[in-house]
């Protein structure tokens, strides 16, 4: 009897599950169309000149001026790139460190020390360090985007390795796990699913300070001036163009939702699944 | 000298096991009243090809801890483990724990679980695979072979830890309280199994447990654990068929006796105790 009731469990679940799915969309939905309303209401008020609080309308059109002309998706190509190149090095450089802290005791507690006070350290307080030793260019961009998330992959991988239960290993060991068979078959999955909580955590620092940097690192290569997003939105307050500055916005805050949301937390939770760590949370 | 100890038994009966003088302190590093605890003193175990010995003793008496240090999962402070003669300073898939808490990889299938120790030493794939889904047919979880462990019962998990061990083909199954958290049927229940797998393999198996009527229900050999002395109390033969009846006279004379021995043993700790406090008190 015991036995029937575990296997009806997981169909049960995913029942659940995608009856939720079809609510969360009505909710955004809703939620969508009142945030429009306000916006296009506090618009009609005119509190403020059209040209500093433009109406949903205008913006959509500033959105598919900027896309026909490629400013926007050009900068979100750019930014992308960036991005990628930068959070792939932070998790390069952070797993290896935090490997070494694993395997030497002393200088992994010193090290954590150390990484934490960075960890909280604002990222945008790398940019003038940046430009002196590096320069207006991709490289400084690249070291503010690196500074600001190798910390936290660094600290996960530390914490995550110690944090295994220590009766895995010990199984692990009795059936003949050692060296790297044991960090690869026992160590690794044992520690994904607080691994996966912490490059989330840093994408999300790395994010962060890419922006910042784009804003304040205007890069001039082979004479061609490429544009980021966080560019694309100085370039908005410069010109005193709100239109495109909302509209940037817009495109920075869906580039997040996407990655966290629906990147990010779909691998979360098909982790979880399989780990069997939501058996009681499934309205993360 | 050892080595010729054990040829001398093996023409009757095969030693598998030897323990000898093992003893292992634990030291409580408190800065206030700092102390050493002897668990084990001294211990000397020898077991035979196939037996099935049941460690019994009430918790502290040091018999996990002697369990670990035969796995090779912990160092005795003195005294040595041989295994078919052979000394042994560290694990060993010859001999494999299960543990009380099952210790199966969450992030796998129970079929993936049982194969994992043949993945370690290499066996191909499909013959893995081939001797995997045999134990896992003999623990009767066929039909959850690709479940994860979060989708089974307590009593289902301590069965893919007895698979995932057998697939292992150790000379020796340890066996550390791995039905204390079950629930009576479900002890009952795997009680059974694991005597019909013991006479089917004849593995030497060492069973490690606090409750006197499991030891005496599963063992051909009782082996009691004092934890004052940190030594073997008593070391009985049971030759009653199995399975037994716990209400058997037999069965209630001994366990009688060995709850009386450990009474004993208990109050002589705690005149121990008292005197140590005494003393304390006075310096």
């Amino acid at each position: 009897m015991l036995e029937k009731k575990t296997q009806q469990q997981p169909k049960k679940k995913q029942q659940t599950k995608s009856r939720f799915d079809v609510t969360d969309a009505a909710n955004t939905a809703l939620f969508l169309a009142a945030f429009v309303g306000i916006w296009q209401l506090v618009f009609m008020l005119g509190i403020w000149p059209k040209t500093l609080m433009p109406s949903p309308a205008q913006v959509a059109t500033t959105v598919a001026n900027l896309v026909s002309n490629s400013l926007l998706t050009s900068g979100i190509g750019v930014t992308m790139i960036r991005l990628a190149a930068g959070f792939v090095i932070s998790i390069g450089i952070g797993a290896v460190v935090g490997l070494a802290m694993v395997k030497f005791r002393g200088f992994g507690k010193t090290m954590s020390s150390f990484a934490v006070g960075l960890l909280t350290f604002p990222s945008i307080a790398w940019v003038p360090f940046a430009i002196l030793l590096i320069g207006f260019n991709d490289l400084g961009i690249l070291f503010v985007v690196i500074m600001a998330s190798v910390f936290s992959v660094m600290i996960t991988t530390y914490s995550s390795i110690r944090n295994i239960p220590p009766i895995y290993l010990r199984a692990a060991n009795n059936m003949g796990a050692k060296g790297f068979a044991l960090f690869r078959y026992v160590m690794i999955p044992a520690a994904t699913p607080s691994l996966i909580l912490g490059i989330r955590q840093a994408w999300s620092f790395a994010w962060h300070a890419l922006i910042g940097a784009e804003m304040l690192i205007t890069t001039v290569m082979y004479g061609v001036e490429r544009y980021g997003l966080g560019h694309v939105l100085s370039v908005g307050r410069d010109y005193n163009d709100m239109s495109q500055i909302i509209a940037t916005m817009i495109a920075i805050f869906t580039i997040g939702l996407i990655f966290d949301r629906v990147i990010f937390r779909k691998i979360e939770e098909r982790v979880r699944s399989r780990w069997g760590l939501d058996q009681h949370s499934d309205n993360a | 000298m050892i080595a010729s100890e054990y040829k001398e038994k093996s023409a009757g009966g095969a030693v598998m096991l030897q323990v000898r003088a093992v003893s292992k302190v634990f030291e409580t590093n408190s800065q206030k009243a700092p102390s050493n605890h002897v668990v084990l003193n001294g211990v000397s175990i020898d077991i035979k090809d196939g037996e099935f010995v049941t460690i019994v003793g009430p918790s502290g008496c040091g018999k996990s801890t002697l369990l670990n240090i035969i796995a090779g999962l912990d160092s005795p402070d003195s005294g040595s483990v041989f295994v078919k003669g052979e000394r042994k300073t560290s694990t060993d898939p010859d001999r494999i724990v299960i543990f009380q808490e099952g210790a199966l990889f969450p992030w796998l299938t129970v079929i993936e679980n049982v194969e994992f120790g043949l993945k370690l030493t290499g066996v191909p794939k499909e013959k893995r695979m081939e001797s995997a889904s045999h134990f896992v047919h003999m623990m009767q979880l066929s039909r959850f072979s690709n479940s994860y462990t979060y989708q089974l019962s307590g009593g289902m998990k301590q069965r893919v830890a007895i698979a995932r061990a057998l697939a292992m083909n150790p000379d020796i199954l340890l066996m550390d309280e791995p039905f204390a958290a079950l629930d009576v049927q479900t002890r009952d229940m795997l009680h059974s199994h694991l005597l019909q797998i013991h006479e089917a393999t004849k593995k030497t198996i060492l069973f490690v447990t606090h409750n006197i009527n499991e030891a005496l229900l599963l063992g051909n050999r009782i082996i009691v654990l004092s934890p004052s002395l940190g030594n073997i109390k008593r070391d009985i033969s049971i030759d009653l068929p199995r399975p037994r009846d716990i209400d058997s006279p037999e069965l209630l004379l001994l366990k009688r006796q060995i709850l009386k021995e450990l009474e004993e043993d208990f109050q002589l700790a705690r005149k121990e105790n008292t005197t140590a406090t005494k003393e304390k008190a006075a310096n």
